[in-house]
């Protein structure tokens, strides 16, 4: 599939603080029903959605799912949506992980009782739209800060945000005690939250 | 909250913002975030972080169709009215009290307290103007009863010093049968009786004092209760008298008094 470039093009030169500016007006138009808004929602934002969610879910076709599902929830709760709770973009994330990781479990209890088979790789189908379109500073300041991290705090990190697992679910997956897993994670966070403020 | 407590919950807000906590230390965490504000802070950048953590994920073109998938179920579907309470499918974030509605909370607190002062103000002024309302009252009163007194004793020095006061002894009867009492009669200017050691007239009764002359009974009214059973009454002559002989008798009466005396007799003397 082609990568539609003009529709991310907007996104090229604007400061984080301009595409903040966008998406809350964005908002408040959703928020007084005006359904034109939910398109424009979803050309600026579809894109890391759905990039998150197959991250979670690793099957397009749920991944999709989750996007439908994200921008309905948006579109259904903006006029409840306040924009001091975080960014546009962080709210939307915020839903998208929350309902992958409830199909990654919805699907794992179906494979714990014999009903479905291990998941494949990710589709081939999935295309990754050029990293230029990504405006916001803060993500690129906490990828390259994800990229510096000790591989076990990141990797104990990715399992408690991407997979969903507790505490203890990422100590019997790593084989290491309870208390290294909160060590870890705790560290990883603290090493990325400077990397933020700074 | 102690900071045993406080230790205790900051220690699991990174469990709290990965969405690790079961429902009641959830719901804990959530309570703790409402009353301090560092822990609230500490979460607010915690979810900063996790979100740039979820942004920086490649993004992925989705395919057309989705978005007619998407536009499609959005127009089908009603939105939700505005609520004030806690938002349903975002993913709960606490309330900042302290940092947002601290002004406002100190500002309600403050109206409060000038409220509450200033009914309290206004309940003093009430108070102490009822209360000024009531010395008002008492001292017109106490001016009244002084002016009577005052009034009583000119009276009763005149009738002591008249030129026709005769002193007549009571002697007592009945109950009053140790009763010292007296009556001072000057026909021009009045009668006073002192009463001594009188005792309650019977329950229901009253003393009224009678002037009798010529066989006439007249009310010279009532003998007032004093303290320490001393009756006393100081009037003006019921009518002017004779000069003649007279009787003075205190009887025990209903209350208000009778035009003609009709009960027992407790005190009497004549001259």
């Amino acid at each position: 599939m082609a990568v539609d470039r003009t529709r991310y093009s907007h996104l090229h030169a604007a400061s984080e603080t301009s595409v903040r500016q966008a998406d809350a007006d964005l908002l408040r138009r959703l928020a007084r029903g005006d359904r034109d808004a939910v398109a424009e929602l979803y050309d600026r934002h579809a894109g890391r959605v759905l990039g998150l969610a197959l991250r979670i879910v690793r099957d397009s076709s749920d991944a999709e799912d989750v996007v439908q599902e994200v921008f309905s929830q948006a579109w259904r709760t903006a006029p409840n949506y306040e924009a001091s709770r975080g960014t546009v973009a962080g709210w939307l994330l915020m839903m998208a992980r929350s309902r992958a990781i409830d199909r990654v479990r919805a699907r794992q209890a179906r494979r714990d009782a014999g009903v479905e088979p291990d998941p494949e790789t990710i589709p081939s189908t999935a295309v990754p739209v050029p990293e230029q379109i990504i405006a916001n500073q803060q993500a690129a300041r906490v990828r390259g800060a994800m990229a510096g991290l000790p591989v076990e705090q990141r990797t104990a990190l990715e399992l408690a945000y991407f997979e969903g697992l507790t505490q203890s679910e990422i100590a019997e997956r790593l084989q290491i005690p309870l208390g290294t897993v909160k060590t870890r994670i705790r560290a990883a966070l603290a090493f990325l939250r400077r990397s933020v403020r700074s | 909250m102690t900071m045993e407590r406080h230790a205790e919950i900051a220690d699991r807000l990174e469990a709290y913002v990965l969405d690790q906590l079961p429902a009641l230390e959830r719901r804990e965490v959530e309570e703790h975030l409402q009353a301090c504000a560092a822990c609230a802070k500490d979460v607010h950048e915690l979810r900063a972080v996790l979100a740039g953590v979820a942004a920086s994920v490649p993004p992925v073109a989705p395919p057309a169709a989705l978005r007619e998938r998407v536009l499609a179920a959005v127009s089908a579907e009603p939105q939700e009215p505005l609520r004030r309470e806690r938002r349903v499918g975002i993913v709960q974030q606490p309330r900042r009290p302290l940092s947002g509605m601290m002004p406002l909370a100190a500002a309600a607190v403050l109206l409060l307290a000038i409220g509450v002062v200033a009914l309290r103000l206004d309940q003093t002024r009430r108070d102490l103007a009822g209360e000024v309302g009531r010395v008002q009252t008492l001292n017109v009163e106490l001016q009244e009863q002084l002016k009577r007194f005052s009034g009583q004793t000119d009276l009763a020095l005149s009738i002591l010093t008249a030129g026709d006061m005769r002193e007549i002894p009571l002697g007592g009867r009945e109950s009053a049968a140790g009763t010292a009492a007296r009556a001072y009669w000057s026909p021009a200017r009045g009668l006073l009786v002192v009463a001594d050691r009188l005792p309650a007239p019977p329950p229901g009764r009253i003393y009224q004092v009678w002037i009798i002359e010529g066989g006439q009974p007249v009310s010279a009214g009532l003998l007032g209760d004093e303290p320490g059973n001393r009756g006393m009454l100081i009037v003006t002559p019921p009518r002017p008298g004779t000069g003649g002989d007279v009787t003075v008798a205190v009887t025990d009466e209903p209350p208000g008094g009778l035009p003609a005396p009709s009960g027992t007799i407790h005190l009497a003397g004549s001259i």
